[in-house]
């Protein structure tokens, strides 16, 4: 009886070796495959963007030196390889945000969301002052979350409903919360161009884009970046749309059930 | 503006140009000593190497220090800019690419003065070129002459 206990407690203790090693393996390998995304997304910041800073001004340099040799074709295409430049270093630099915001630290808090949907709204107005927006934002609301990512959710959201209805006369944009099947979810509901259902999918993957750049205008990183902040929060955001009828995202933080509960 | 000398501390031929252009764009008149690694940045300042005996008693008005260089990066100068006594005031704003966190804290962190972002639009660079020569060979006092 005492060897059989001694035996057990024997391949317990190696069980319980291996499994430590194990962890020490992975916590090494995951550690490296951080060191490496860092030291990459150090190198874009730094190399990428050189080559481009030659584009765009030696273009500028043949617009100004050469203008008695260019007529108003050769004008335009400089033009256009200078626009695609800077559009290059602003998704370079999307990019570099939206591969930090994996590797910033996170700190939740309690807040106020409505304020701060609030606050966020009124630098929209204030950017865009002409804008006739009817703007309902309902008060009260509270979550748990790390204040400057939320509010980076917040802005992206919130500056897409801008986007996507600028071509209307006038506008709805609503922020609040809604029990979604049993769930409750905020959400940031606009009136504008909404998209296809049939792309819901490709939505939130970088770069992707649903609309034509001349339709609107956006390098496609705003809503991978919010997938990636409430997925660091363990929450979950989706969409509800129609061509015309406007969009809703939705989207919950961790915590949201029982917070949910208590108003 | 006065007729004191602007080291620019840059390994890119075409950044050096770019950022000539955008000086003489704005009228800044300076002569400007490029160095093209950390090693000729300190021989320049310190008055060895290519550079043994000039007068280490003439400072630039400022530095306008790249973070990536061959041999001694940007850091690398700053360090030992800080350590010595002939430098350790010299007025030295980082110009680079990248805004890494990282970047930013050590630049600061070693004594730079100021941090400058390139920018990729040239009409961007222009501007921020005008801005620096005003705040730095203007307005901003320089720290006093040695004797």
């Amino acid at each position: 009886m005492l060897i059989q206990i001694q035996e057990r407690d024997g391949a317990l203790q190696s069980a319980r070796d291996q499994l430590e090693q194990r962890v020490d393996e992975r916590t090494f390998q995951l550690a490296t495959a951080n060191k490496e995304l860092e030291s990459f997304s150090y190198s874009v910041s730094h190399d990428l963007r050189a080559p481009l800073r030659t584009i765009d001004g030696f273009s500028h340099a043949l617009l100004e030196d050469c203008a008695d040799g260019l007529d108003e074709a050769g004008r335009t295409h400089l033009n256009r390889i200078r626009a695609a430049t800077q559009r290059m270093g602003l998704l370079i630099d999307d990019l570099l945000n939206l591969s930090r915001l994996s590797r910033t630290d996170m700190h939740r808090q309690s807040l106020d969301i409505s304020t701060l949907a609030s606050s966020i709204a009124s630098d929209l107005r204030k950017a865009q002052p002409g804008r006739q927006i009817e703007l309902r934002i309902e008060e009260g609301l509270k979550a748990t979350a790390d204040p400057g990512l939320l509010r980076v959710v917040l802005e992206n959201l919130l500056s897409n409903a801008w986007k996507f209805t600028s071509k209307r006369a006038s506008a709805r944009i609503e922020f609040g919360m809604t029990p979604s099947n049993g769930t409750p979810a905020f959400f940031v509901r606009d009136d504008g161009a909404g998209f296809d259902p049939a792309y819901a999918d490709r939505l939130f993957g970088a770069f992707q884009r649903l609309h034509a750049m001349t339709e609107f205008a956006g390098t496609g990183v705003g809503l991978a970046t919010v997938q990636r902040i409430i997925h660091r929060h363990g929450g979950r955001i989706w969409a509800e749309s129609a061509v015309d009828r406007g969009a809703t995202f939705y989207f919950t933080l961790s915590e949201m059930v029982a917070q949910g509960a208590q108003q | 503006m006065n007729n004191k000398v602007i080291l620019l501390v840059e390994d890119n031929p075409d950044d050096e140009a770019l950022t000539v252009r955008a000086l003489k764009k704005n009228k800044i008149l300076n002569e400007v000593v490029v160095a093209r690694d950390g090693v000729q940045a300190l021989d320049y300042l310190f008055g060895e190497g290519a550079h043994a005996g000039r007068n280490t008693k003439e400072m630039p008005q400022v530095v306008l220090l790249d973070l990536k260089l061959p041999k001694l990066d940007g850091l690398g100068v700053l360090r030992r800019l800080r350590a010595d006594d002939r430098t350790r005031l010299l007025p030295v704003v980082i110009l680079t690419s990248s805004n890494e966190e990282q970047d930013l804290l050590n630049g600061y962190g070693l004594g730079a003065n100021s941090y400058v972002r390139k920018p990729v639009d040239f009409d961007a660079f222009v501007a921020a070129s005008a801005q620096l020569g005003l705040y730095w060979l203007v307005l901003n006092e320089p720290p006093p002459r040695r004797v």
